[in-house]
């Protein structure tokens, strides 16, 4: 079998490695350059420390920057295309999805998957281990349904010394009717083996910068599985499919690709290759905009719609102590009590992250605090002190709000061509009020967390910054958490949905596309476990049919 | 001593020799030539220099980090679990 993959990112570099592993030829086709050397000391010395920054760009396969918003609200999440794709920029934070979160359209709001749990959490145990997640299973059991006797790879990762005290005080509290519990997150990062497991790469040592680099290869990124490939697995870098081509039948012939060299020009040559099966792993949005342009599986018109993300919420405050902020990874636990239940109903439900990266993601802290306070005349000791005893005490909660599947929400084509002719993206986007609803309740929770905590408020958002609107009389602003989802929706019946249940197109029989645009919902979970899990069941799906 | 670290060591409030240990006196010399003293704070705390932060060093030496008494994120590793400790607060 000729397999050919499109997009060596976080799920092509997975599915490619069991395919390969399993007798078929496959070619991964990449749109992205290879990785620069460089990345840490260009990050280093980036004036702002976005995602994407460190990393190689190119004229020929621009990433999210290329995005044209035309929507009530602006659509600001990052993907990278590069060899390894957005998984090499992540934070490598990997819970698992709850029960209910796939049956959302019970409760009237969004869609429902084809199956429950059950189905998945076979998979969720083989993605652990092929990424390498250290959690604990009876701690995740306070939660989530783990199978028994299981075990994570790698033993939970050491907590932070600001996760000691929040949950010293919050622990077992009320707020708004829940109660609290600190719950440790699982992590894509290096930590202690489990017997049966082996490391690879060092591990975390604190660095402090996961997103979007760790130096010590301790954060997993596609590079990892890349390197496992079986030498059947052929990698071609500086291509971009733009084309999938298909024959009356339906049946997906090959695709055509355009070849560049040089990073800063749109010169190219144009070249093709053909495939007994096509596999789209080229990010939720540019996997919709590939089939877009290629005017297939769409006969259900839900290409490119139902795109969400996670609106997240930041709120930032003092500890009464000082907790040693940006020291080793960016959150270690979270409260999960906000997630499910009948409230869901009425609001999106949450994931609380506790931030352990002072105010960098919110405020630009150290450097906006040293200038507060440079501005206000402060010199010498008092300077140093000021931002010593600032700093030292800072923290943020980090909410992560479902969003649910909108066709609204879509990314159709641009009028606008990219450097090698091919159409920008564009991307209407909007917050329904379920997911506004969410986000004051969300910062409800928030007001009394850090109350329990005596902690001192700074929190703003102000009308003259990005992302900034009013909900219910209140101020309220949303970042991007880079969780695209949803834009080749997976479902049971042709008619309304893109993806069968195992992400292959319902209108051509060996056409998949995989990652997280097949997801039905992303409930209050960073996805890219999930999406894992089912990159690993498709490929699995493809190997027993090849048989 | 000098003037310039005379000077910068009165506005950053970190001693001289303190200041000589980021080794990065020499070039702030130069570069701060006729600078504003928030300029000045600016660079030593945070490695920036009208808008660029010109070498690795510059970033990594930051003095509002040593203020904090941590490391600037991606510079050094303090090792697996140092996370969890007490933290140290700023040697003065
Ligand atoms: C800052 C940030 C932090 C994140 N943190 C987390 C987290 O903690 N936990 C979590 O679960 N998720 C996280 N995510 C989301 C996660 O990165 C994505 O879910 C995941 O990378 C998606 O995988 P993918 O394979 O679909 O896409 P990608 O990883 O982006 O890979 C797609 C690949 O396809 C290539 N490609 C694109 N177009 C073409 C084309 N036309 N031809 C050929 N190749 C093409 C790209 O170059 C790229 O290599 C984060 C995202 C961001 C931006
Ligand atoms: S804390 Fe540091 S070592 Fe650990 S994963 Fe993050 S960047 Fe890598």
């Amino acid at each position: 079998m000729r397999a050919v993959v499109v997009g060596a990112g976080f799920a092509g570099s997975l599915v490619a490695k069991v395919l390969g592993d399993n007798g078929f030829r496959v070619l991964v086709l990449e749109a992205g350059a290879e990785p620069n050397e460089d990345a840490v000391s260009r990050f280093r010395t980036a004036l702002v420390k976005s995602p994407l920054k460190p990393y190689r760009r190119t004229a020929a396969a621009p990433s999210s920057d290329y995005l044209i918003n035309t929507g009530p609200y602006a659509y600001s999440s990052p993907y990278l295309r590069m060899n390894g794709g957005t998984g090499t920029a992540w934070t490598g934070i990997t819970p698992r999805m709850r029960p209910d979160d796939f049956h959302a359209a019970d409760v009237g709001r969004g869609r429902n998957w084809p199956w429950g749990y059950d189905v998945l959490e076979p998979y969720y145990r083989a993605a652990e281990w092929e990424i390498g997640i250290a959690a604990d299973a009876d701690e995740q059991r306070q939660h989530l349904p783990v199978a028994d006797g299981y075990r994570y790879p790698m033993h939970a990762l050491p907590r932070t010394y600001l996760d000691h005290a929040v949950a010293s005080v919050v622990d077992g509290a009320l707020v708004d009717g829940h109660e609290l519990l600190v719950v440790g997150t699982p992590q894509a990062r290096n930590g202690i083996p489990v017997p049966g497991y082996r490391l690879d790469g060092q591990r975390c040592a604190g660095f402090a910068s996961c997103v979007p680099i760790c130096p010590e290869n301790a954060k997993y990124t596609p590079h990892r599985t890349q390197k496992q490939w079986s030498a059947t697995v052929e990698l071609r870098t500086r291509c971009v499919v733009n084309r999938v081509h298909a024959d009356e039948s339906g049946r997906v012939t090959k695709v055509s690709y355009q070849r560049y060299e040089d990073d800063t020009s749109g010169r190219h040559t144009r070249h093709s290759e053909e495939a007994d099966v096509v596999v789209l792993a080229a990010h939720a949005i540019e996997n919709a905009k590939l089939l877009l342009m290629s005017r297939l599986a769409n006969s259900s018109d839900q290409v490119g719609r139902n795109l969400m993300d996670h609106p997240a919420l930041l709120t930032w405050a003092l500890m009464p102590q000082a907790v040693g902020p940006f020291r080793g990874p960016g959150s270690t636990t979270g409260i999960e009590a906000f997630r499910g239940g009948p409230d869901r109903a009425r609001r999106a439900p949450f994931r609380i992250e506790i931030g352990n990266w002072g105010w960098g993601w919110a405020a630009g802290s150290p450097d906006s605090d040293t200038a507060e306070f440079v501005a206000a005349g402060l010199r010498g000791q008092a300077l140093r002190e000021a931002v010593g005893d600032r700093v030292s005490r800072q923290f943020a909660l980090q909410f992560e709000i479902e969003q649910e599947a909108d066709p609204e929400n879509r990314v159709t084509l641009a009028a606008d061509l990219d450097p090698l002719g091919n159409p920008r993206p564009s991307i209407h986007y909007g917050l329904s009020d379920y997911v506004k609803d969410g986000l004051l309740a969300a910062k409800r929770a928030s007001d009394g967390i850090f109350e329990l905590l005596g902690a001192d408020d700074h929190t703003s958002y102000k009308p003259d910054e990005e992302r900034y609107f009013e909900h219910d009389g209140e101020p309220l602003r949303y970042w991007g958490a880079g969780h695209s989802g949803g834009t080749h929706v997976m479902g049971t019946s042709p008619r309304d949905s893109v993806v069968d249940q195992w992400q292959r197109c319902w209108d051509h029989p060996n056409l998949y596309a995989v990652g997280c645009g097949s997801m039905p919902s992303l409930g209050t979970s960073n996805p890219s476990l999930t999406m894992a899990a089912l990159a690993l069941r498709t490929a699995e799906h493809l190997v027993s049919r090849a048989r | 001593m000098d003037a310039f670290v005379e000077l910068s060591a009165e506005l950053t409030g970190f001693s001289a020799e303190e200041l000589t240990s980021t080794g990065l006196v020499e070039q702030y010399r130069a570069l701060a030539d006729g600078a504003s003293e928030a300029e000045i704070i600016q660079l030593w705390y945070t490695g920036v220099w009208r808008g660029v932060i010109p070498t690795e060093r510059a970033y990594a030496e930051g003095l509002a980090w040593k203020a904090i008494g941590v490391s600037p994120p991606g510079s050094a590793a303090p090792g697996f679990g140092s996370w969890e400790q007490r933290p140290r607060r700023s040697a003065r």
